[in-house]
C-alpha cells in the first residue's frame, strides 16, 4: 500500500491506566493526512480517553504520540478541539461571539486580548456554521444543537490541521447533523486531518471515509471499506451489535 | 470622631471589593466552600507568624498565612485524589484540623498572644482603625486600610493581566489545557489570592464572615449579568453596598459591624433574588400567571373562531353560557372574557362575544403551530 509517509496523527503502543484499571491497552493508530476519521466502540471503551491522550490532557501510563511527527506540546497550534458539549456550564456568563473567539486564545499567547481581528475571525466562523445571527445571545439560551455549532466555529477559528472532536453529533437536530457532517467533509477537502468520536453506527460508512474500532484495545483500523466488517464489530461489542447490514467492502 | 467612622467604612468598603473580586471565580467554579476552608485554615499560619513578627498586619503574617491557606488546597486535592474521599468531605476533614492546630496554640500560649478567640472568629472592625500608619511624625491613617488597599490592588491587577486566562480556565478547563494555558498555574494563582485576601479581611471580618463577603456579592451579581466582566464590577460594587449598609445597620442598631455587614449581604441578595428583572422570582411568578392568560384566551378564541360562521355559534357564544360549553369556573370565565376584551381578541354584540381580526389570527396562528 502506497501512502505518504507523513502521518498526521501517530500513536505508539500508547497506554493508559486510571490506577491499576487500564482503560487503554497498547493502543497503535496510524491516521494519515486529509482523512475523516470516526473513533467507535461501546461505551467505556476508551474513546474519549485516547483524544485526551492525544491532547496530552491526560498522562499515559506507556506509549508516545506524534503530531506530524512532533510531540502534542511542540503542535498545539495546528490541533483544534471540540470537547463533549457537557463538559462545560452552559450557565457561564458569556455570549456566543465571546465563546468562539476562545479559539483564538492558543495563538494570542498569555496575557494578549483579542482584537478586532480575533472578533472578525470569530464571525466568519459563525457564519460558516450557521450562526451568525446568534452573536450577543447569552450561551445559556442555545439549544444543544446550536451550543454544538458554536463549539465547532471555536474549534474552526483556531484554523488548525488536525481537529479532534469528541462527540460533536450527541444530542444535537437533524438539520444541525447534516450541517456539521457538510463541515467536516468540507474541512476534509481542504486536506485537514479530522478525528470523530462517534456512536452512530448507522451513519458511520455514509460519514467517514476511516474507521478505528476501539474497545480498550485496537479492534481494527483503516478505510471505512476494508474495516467496518460485521466480524470486526462482533468483536469490538461483543457479539452485542444486533442490526449490522450486509458488508459494503465485501464483494 | 467622625475621622474614626469614616476610617472604618473605608476600611469595610476596600475589604468587601477586595474579597468579591476573586470571589466572582470561586463562584464561577462551585469553589465557594473552599473559601471557608481557607479562612479557617489560616489560623495556625497566623499564630505562628504572629509569635514571630508580634504584628498583626505585617506582610510576612500575611504570606505565611496564606500559605497555610494554598496548603488546605494542597492537602484537599490530595486527599481527592486517592478517591477514597470525595472533595466535600476532603474540605470538611482538612480545614477544622489545621483550625484546631490553631486554637490549640492560643489556648496554649494565650498568655503571651494578644489573640482572642472572639476577634478570631468574628473579627474587630470597630478596632481597625486603633492601629496607625505613622512617618515622620504624622499620621498617615489606619495600617489596615493599606494592607487591604494593597490586597485590593492585588486582585486587581491580577484580574486584569489574566481575564482572558481565568475566564477560558474556568469555562473549559480542558481546552484551556490543550491550548497550553496550565490551569493548575491559573488554579493556584487564584488560591493564593484568595488565601492573601482572606488572611487580610480577616483581621476586620473574622474567619467566618469572610465567607460572607467572597461569596455573597458574586452570587447575588450573578443573577444580574450576562457578562463576566459586568458580574466582576458589580460584584465590587454591590460588596460596597453592603458594606455601607452594613455599617449604617451596626450604627443605628449598636451591633457588630461584621455581623451587620453580613445579615446585609445576605438582605441584598434576597431583595435581588426577587426583584430582578426576568430571573427573579417575582418575575418569574408574573410570568407564569401571564402565561396562564395568555393560555386561557387562546382557548377561547380557538373555541369561538372553530364555530365561528356555523349555525350553532349563537349557542356557543353566548357570553352567559361560555363556562358551561369550556366547562370552566363561572368567575374564571368571566375574568379571561375581560382579559381578552382588554386585549382587543374579541369584542362584544349583545350577548355574544365575536372573534375581532386580531383575535381570529391569533386563532389560527395558534392552531397552525
Amino acid at each position: 500500500m502506497q501512502r505518504s509517509e507523513q502521518k498526521a496523527i501517530q500513536v505508539t503502543d500508547l497506554t493508559v491506566a486510571y490506577q491499576d484499571k487500564p482503560v487503554l491497552w497498547d493502543i497503535d493508530l496510524d491516521v494519515p493526512p486529509g482523512v475523516l476519521l470516526s473513533i467507535v466502540g461501546p461505551n467505556g471503551a476508551g474513546k474519549t480517553t485516547l483524544i485526551k491522550a492525544i491532547l496530552g490532557l491526560v498522562r499515559p501510563a506507556a506509549g508516545n504520540v506524534l503530531i506530524y511527527d512532533k510531540p502534542y506540546e511542540a503542535q498545539r497550534r495546528i490541533v483544534g478541539y471540540v470537547p463533549q458539549r457537557g463538559s462545560v456550564d452552559w450557565d457561564f456568563p458569556t455570549n456566543v461571539l465571546d465563546v468562539v473567539m476562545m479559539g483564538r486564545y492558543g495563538a494570542l499567547g498569555w496575557i494578549r486580548r483579542p482584537q478586532k481581528k480575533e472578533r472578525e475571525l470569530a464571525m466568519q466562523a459563525l457564519e460558516k456554521v450557521g450562526m451568525e445571527a446568534y452573536t450577543t445571545r447569552q450561551i445559556s439560551q442555545l439549544s444543544g444543537g446550536q451550543q454544538q455549532r458554536v463549539f465547532l466555529a471555536r474549534a474552526l477559528v483556531q484554523d488548525a490541521t488536525v481537529y479532534l472532536m469528541d462527540e460533536p453529533f450527541q444530542g444535537v437536530d437533524a438539520t444541525t447533523e447534516r450541517a456539521i457532517v457538510t463541515l467536516l467533509q468540507e474541512l476534509r477537502a481542504d486536506g485537514k486531518t479530522v478525528v470523530v468520536v462517534h456512536h452512530d453506527l448507522q451513519t458511520v460508512t455514509d460519514y467517514f471515509d476511516w474507521v478505528m474500532l476501539l474497545n480498550i484495545r485496537r479492534i481494527a483500523s483503516g478505510p471505512v471499506d476494508e474495516i467496518f466488517t460485521s466480524d470486526n464489530l462482533r468483536e469490538t461489542y461483543g457479539g452485542r451489535v444486533a442490526f449490522m447490514k450486509t458488508d459494503k467492502g465485501g464483494v | 470622631m467622625i475621622q474614626n467612622h469614616l476610617d472604618i467604612l473605608l476600611i469595610a468598603i476596600v475589604t468587601a471589593a477586595a474579597c468579591a473580586l476573586p470571589g466572582v471565580f470561586l463562584v464561577l467554579r462551585r469553589m465557594t466552600l473552599m473559601s471557608d476552608a481557607i479562612s479557617h485554615a489560616i489560623l495556625p499560619g497566623i499564630v505562628l507568624a504572629f509569635f514571630l513578627t508580634e504584628s498583626l498586619s505585617s506582610p510576612l503574617l500575611i504570606l505565611a498565612a496564606a500559605g497555610t491557606g494554598v496548603l488546605t488546597v494542597v492537602f484537599v486535592e490530595l486527599l481527592e485524589r486517592t478517591k477514597l474521599v470525595k472533595e466535600d468531605a476532603a474540605i470538611g476533614l482538612t480545614f477544622p484540623a489545621l483550625f484546631s492546630i490553631g486554637v490549640i496554640l492560643i489556648s496554649r500560649f494565650a498568655g503571651n498572644v494578644h489573640l482572642d478567640m472572639d476577634a478570631v472568629l468574628l473579627g474587630e472592625l470597630a478596632y481597625a482603625p486603633l492601629n496607625r500608619l505613622k512617618a515622620f511624625g504624622y499620621d498617615l491613617g489606619p495600617v489596615s486600610l493599606y494592607v487591604m488597599g494593597t490586597i485590593l490592588l492585588l486582585n486587581l491587577a491580577f484580574i486584569l493581566l489574566f481575564y482572558k486566562e481565568l475566564k477560558l480556565v474556568t469555562f473549559d478547563a480542558s481546552l484551556a489545557a490543550a491550548l497550553g494555558f496550565t490551569p493548575t498555574l491559573i488554579h493556584y494563582g487564584l488560591m493564593t489570592l484568595v488565601s492573601v485576601t482572606t488572611v487580610g479581611a480577616f483581621d476586620a471580618v473574622g474567619s467566618i464572615l469572610v465567607v460572607a463577603l467572597i461569596a455573597g456579592p458574586p452570587a447575588t451579581a450573578y443573577l444580574m449579568t450576562d457578562k463576566l466582566s459586568r458580574m466582576l464590577v458589580l460584584s465590587a460594587l454591590i460588596g460596597s453596598v453592603n458594606a455601607i449598609g452594613g455599617y449604617w445597620l451596626a450604627s443605628l442598631f449598636d451591633v457588630s459591624i461584621a455581623g451587620a455587614i453580613a445579615t446585609m449581604t445576605l438582605l441584598i441578595f434576597v431583595l435581588v433574588f426577587l426583584i430582578v428583572p426576568n430571573r427573579g422570582l417575582i418575575a418569574i411568578a408574573r410570568r407564569h400567571a401571564r402565561q396562564k392568560w395568555e393560555f386561557a384566551q387562546t382557548m377561547l378564541v380557538i373555541h369561538l373562531f372553530n364555530h365561528e360562521g356555523l349555525p350553532e355559534a349563537e349557542t356557543e357564544s353566548a357570553i352567559a353560557d361560555l363556562h358551561e360549553h369550556l366547562s370552566w369556573d363561572p368567575g374564571f370565565t368571566s375574568q379571561v372574557v375581560k382579559y381578552a376584551l382588554n386585549n382587543r381578541c374579541v369584542s362584544r354584540k349583545e350577548t355574544q362575544l365575536i372573534l375581532t381580526s386580531h383575535g381570529r389570527t391569533i386563532a389560527q396562528q395558534a392552531l397552525v403551530q
